[in-house]
């Protein structure tokens, strides 16, 4: 832990200071977790902010300093979800088609010829991005917290406090469905 | 492991280093606590309306448990029992049949063509 459990426990109890340090302990690694569950920078120190307010008014709930880690997890998830659910709504209208993506990304890709390092990356997050449509929202973040995160399935299991074999049944579903979506992509373009 | 699960691993790293390290800005602790202070203020104020909204719908249901008890009792009071009812019924055969015998003529009642 990034903090010691008194900190923790000061900070249920409604003090400013153990909070302050509880956020500046954190802040760096849940805006990393934000940004690759989310995968838009743009809106990442938002999410992250909603994070800690949450964590501010649960506190309380929280039964012991012990699971303060996968607790943390777990609102950084339904953060994040939470978010994800916003902004599939506000651009249903304007999603794009899947396979203009993935032609247009296998080109960039396996071509190698972006000068442009950071449009690099801005285009495999929307190449991850499009292929994350194939799953829903919940399976998305399950599958980042395990693939792109590196979270092991004892992790997930207290940070969504279901048993392993139902977790590895979902991964395994989602996983299908995005490696589909991948295969498709390359039969496009030449990945 | 086959080649497209292999690839797909490569493009969940690339994702992964595609998505950088997000430094906090300045604005990032006041934010927080201005989105508290903002939710506590909205909180206080939810909490100042419910307060007389319990009430009033307290006192309320309190009014229509009493209107239900008093209203059941004057009715007890006021509306025959199905004893009653029978009762009344009977009665009214009964004086259905006195008046029937009293509706036969007496001896002084009757006409003077039967007077003999």
């Amino acid at each position: 832990m990034l903090v010691e459990r008194e900190t923790i426990e000061r900070a249920r109890t409604g003090d400013a200071a153990a909070f302050n340090e509880i956020v500046l302990a954190y802040r760096k690694r849940i805006l990393g977790t934000v940004s690759r569950l989310i995968g838009r920078p743009e809106d990442v120190e938002d999410v992250a902010q909603e994070v800690f307010v949450r964590l501010y008014y649960s506190l309380d709930q929280l039964r012991t300093s012990e699971v303060f880690e996968p607790w943390l997890y777990r609102l950084t998830v339904n953060a994040s979800y939470d978010y994800l659910r916003r902004a599939k709504r506000r651009n249903e209208s304007r999603m794009a088609d899947l396979s203009e993506q993935q032609v247009m990304m296998a080109d960039s890709l396996a071509g190698g010829r972006q000068e442009d390092d950071e449009r690099q990356k801005g285009q495999v997050r929307e190449f991850m991005d499009a292929l994350f449509r194939h799953v829903s929202e919940e399976d998305r973040l399950l599958l980042t917290l395990k693939e792109v995160e590196g979270l092991s399935l004892k992790e997930l299991e207290k940070v969504y406090g279901v048993n392993e074999n139902a977790l590895k049944v979902r991964l395994f579903r989602a996983r299908q469905r995005v490696l589909k979506a991948y295969k498709t992509a390359i039969a496009n373009g030449s990945f | 492991m086959t080649n497209d699960d292999s690839g797909l691993n490569d493009v969940f790293q690339r994702y992964r280093s595609a998505c950088p390290d997000v430094e906090p800005s300045a604005n990032f602790m006041p934010g927080i606590w201005q989105r508290i202070e903002s939710r506590h203020s909205f909180r206080i104020v939810f909490q100042q309306l419910a307060r007389p909204l319990m009430a009033g719908s307290a006192a309320l249901l309190l009014l229509l448990v009493i209107l239900n008890i008093v209203s059941s009792q004057q009715t007890r009071l006021t509306a025959p029992s199905y004893v009653d009812a029978l009762l009344a019924d009977h009665s009214a055969e009964k004086t259905y049949y006195t008046e029937a015998i009293r509706s036969a003529p007496s001896a002084n009642e009757r006409p003077a063509v039967y007077q003999h």
